[in-house]
């Protein structure tokens, strides 16, 4: 058995070839009123499939859909929801990409299947293990530039949490098993895991496999916190900045530890030897059947090309941990 | 009343005119020579020397026609960087980030010749304008140097040799903007380290720009960043970066951010004076400059004088206002 690959968020929309421009040009004439909606969403979908693609060509195990038609990790709830209007651009966390904070200005309602088409489109398009993904309750609660609904923190988290739910559920009708929830607020702002760890009892299911990713900061302040969250796994980057986690990984006794050690923020390559380490180390704590190798966050930081030799070397040093060769 | 009191300015870039923005396309795909492209750049600068001096603003910029990306621009000039893949920053905007490939030198200065062709065209000040250590580092990736701080510390060596030059070329204001002060507040340090390096010497006024990200995170500690003037966005965040002031005292000059510059509508004059008279209550008015949030570049040439109207005219009316009060 080799150690399990894959990535976490967003795929790069575009290559830096003009070949590989084909949703930025739609995106201008879209703005400009040159071609429909329905055209504009063909294009989304064949970016969303050379991205799976990609990614399955790489040799990852479980893909996500690429995020090809999110502005940002909050957009795709904030532009369906009742009851959130998007705000001002913002910084995402440390950087230099921007989003529009969500602006709470009545009552948060959904009807769940905010991302059922493009789960059931990358559905039909992957070959592999395909995950979903949803952005998470405190991240989008913390981001928010103003609350005219809810009278707390608290409130606005629960809120969001049983809207997630509903999506969760949608997404599960539609047939999806696995769903990431990105929420890098919970090591952002570790002082509220407890009312994290309330929001995320809402959507607890023991026919899911929920992952909670984190990313960008360490998980050192709540690693022992994570190992009780009512989820199947827990993500964790472990190169953004220094961390204990390795030597701690063993506060998972039960979970599975997704390990971003492909770093999706920088472009130096790592190489397969040095992956395999990070691996190895990990090994020591976490049985293999437990262990997930991954990017740190979306590759979407990263140039196209770069994002997918980060994937390649990745997958060579899963396989490399097992003394298995990569097929050509 | 000082005609100093109230000095207004802009962030640095401008909206560029639709000749421009088609040649820049054109040269990218190797359609126009460097020699054509630098004639309407000039041609642009002019203009808006122009314009800037008919809206009636104090301290003026060359615009920045000559450059797209704030880091990339002096990444293309500096050795030991090399220009990355693109890259999203929002929506369907993409940039080419830079790659810190190498030990970094400075061949020849990169902003000189710009400034003193805008600073020929007029007889009102013109800032020299620079990319602060620290966001350079921030915003490209480091492959070469073995920590972010050693990368920000020689990037420090060559934004000083500009402020250098810069100050010999006759610029009284050389602004080293920071918007990425506050990417991660834990290394606050770092930054002001570095620009101790840039401003040590130099008898210019020093700005800094700090503009997208949480403030809160590195005030006050960022009141000791060696600049005479820190230069903020405010009106996008309802001016709510005041409130910090309540208990730690704002100690420099402020340019203070009256008009949002990612919103297409223009703030009126009562709106934007408004933001001045709040500044007020923290800042005098010879240590406060009204001026838009943020570089105008993302904005029409139309919207850019708008916008720009609204901070002179807003200006005007506390400036009356402040006549009125006995000294």
């Amino acid at each position: 058995m080799t150690i399990k690959t894959t990535v976490i968020g967003a795929y790069p929309k575009i290559g830096d070839g003009l070949e590989a421009q084909e949703l930025r040009r739609a995106l201008h004439r879209h703005d400009r009123g040159e071609i429909t909606d329905a055209e504009l969403t063909k294009v989304f979908d064949e970016v969303t499939r050379a991205a799976i693609g990609e990614i399955e060509a790489a040799g990852i195990d479980v893909t996500n859909d690429g995020q090809i038609r999110w502005d940002d990790l909050l957009s795709p709830f904030a532009r369906a929801w009742a009851g959130i209007t998007p705000g001002p651009l913002e910084r995402f966390y440390d950087n230099n990409t921007y989003f529009r904070q969500p602006v709470i200005d009545g009552r948060i309602v959904t009807d769940g299947r905010s991302l059922v088409r493009d789960y059931t489109f990358a559905a039909g398009v992957a070959k592999t293990k395909l995950k979903a993904a949803v952005p998470g309750p405190m991240t989008f609660a913390t981001l928010a530039a103003r609350d005219d609904q809810y009278g707390s923190l608290e409130e606005r988290v629960l809120a969001i949490a049983d809207a997630t739910a509903r999506e969760i559920a949608g997404l599960k009708a539609a047939g999806a098993t696995t769903i990431d929830i990105e929420d890098p607020a919970i090591v952002a702002s570790p002082k509220h895991i407890e009312l994290a760890r309330e929001a995320y009892a809402r959507f607890a299911d023991p026919d899911l496999d929920i992952e909670l990713v984190t990313y960008f900061f360490p998980a050192d302040p709540v690693l022992e916190s994570l190992a009780s969250f009512p989820v199947a796994a827990i993500g964790i980057d472990v190169r953004s900045r220094d961390t204990t986690a390795f030597d701690r990984l063993d506060a998972f006794r039960t979970h599975s530890v997704v390990l971003g050690v492909v770093d999706a923020r920088n472009t130096r390559l790592e190489t397969a030897d040095e992956v395999a380490r990070y691996a190895e180390r990990a090994l020591k704590l976490v049985p293999q059947e437990r262990l997930v190798l991954a990017t740190t966050t979306s590759l979407e930081y990263l140039p196209r090309d770069v994002a997918r030799a980060k994937l390649t070397a990745l997958v060579e040093g899963a396989r490399l941990v097992t003394g298995e060769k990569v097929l050509a | 009343m000082s005609d100093n009191l109230l000095l207004t300015t802009t962030v640095g870039s401008f909206g560029k005119p639709e000749y421009l923005t088609k040649a820049r396309g054109q040269a990218a795909r190797g359609k126009l020579g460097a020699t054509e492209l630098e004639e309407l750049e000039r041609k642009a600068t002019a203009e808006w020397i122009r314009r800037q001096e008919d809206i009636g603003l104090d301290i003026l910029v060359d615009g920045e026609m000559y450059r797209g990306d704030m880091v990339a621009y002096f990444a293309e000039r500096l050795e030991g960087f090399k220009i990355g893949g693109l890259v999203r920053s929002y929506g369907n905007r993409y940039y080419h980030k830079p790659v810190i490939a190498g030990k970094l030198a400075r061949p020849k200065s990169m902003t000189v010749g710009w400034f003193e062709y805008a600073q020929s065209l007029t007889s009102k000040p013109v800032k020299g304008m620079l990319t602060g250590p620290y966001t350079l580092l921030d915003w490209s990736y480091n492959e070469a140097y073995p920590t972010r701080r050693d990368a920000v510390l020689a990037l420090a060596e060559i934004v000083r040799d500009e402020a250098r030059d810069l100050e010999r070329a006759g610029a009284k204001y050389i602004q080293i903007d920071e918007p990425a002060i506050h990417a991660r507040p834990e290394e606050i340090y770092i930054a002001i380290e570095a620009m101790g390096i840039v401003t040590a010497g130099l008898s210019a006024k020093t700005i800094s720009h700090i503009c997208y990200g949480d403030f809160a995170a590195i005030y006050p500690q960022v009141l000791d960043l060696p600049v005479d003037q820190l230069d903020l966005a405010m009106a996008n965040y309802g001016y709510r970066w005041l409130d910090l002031f309540e208990r730690n005292p704002f100690t420099k000059e402020l340019a203070i951010g009256i008009v949002d510059v990612h919103a297409h509508t223009t703030e009126t004059v009562d709106e934007a004076a408004e933001g001045i008279r709040k500044g007020l209550r923290y800042v005098p008015a010879a240590k406060l400059w009204p001026h838009p949030d943020c570089g105008l570049k993302t904005r029409t040439v139309e919207e850019c004088v708008e916008k720009c109207t609204a901070v002179v005219e807003a200006t005007k009316v506390v400036r009356k206002e402040l006549a009125k009060v006995p000294a």
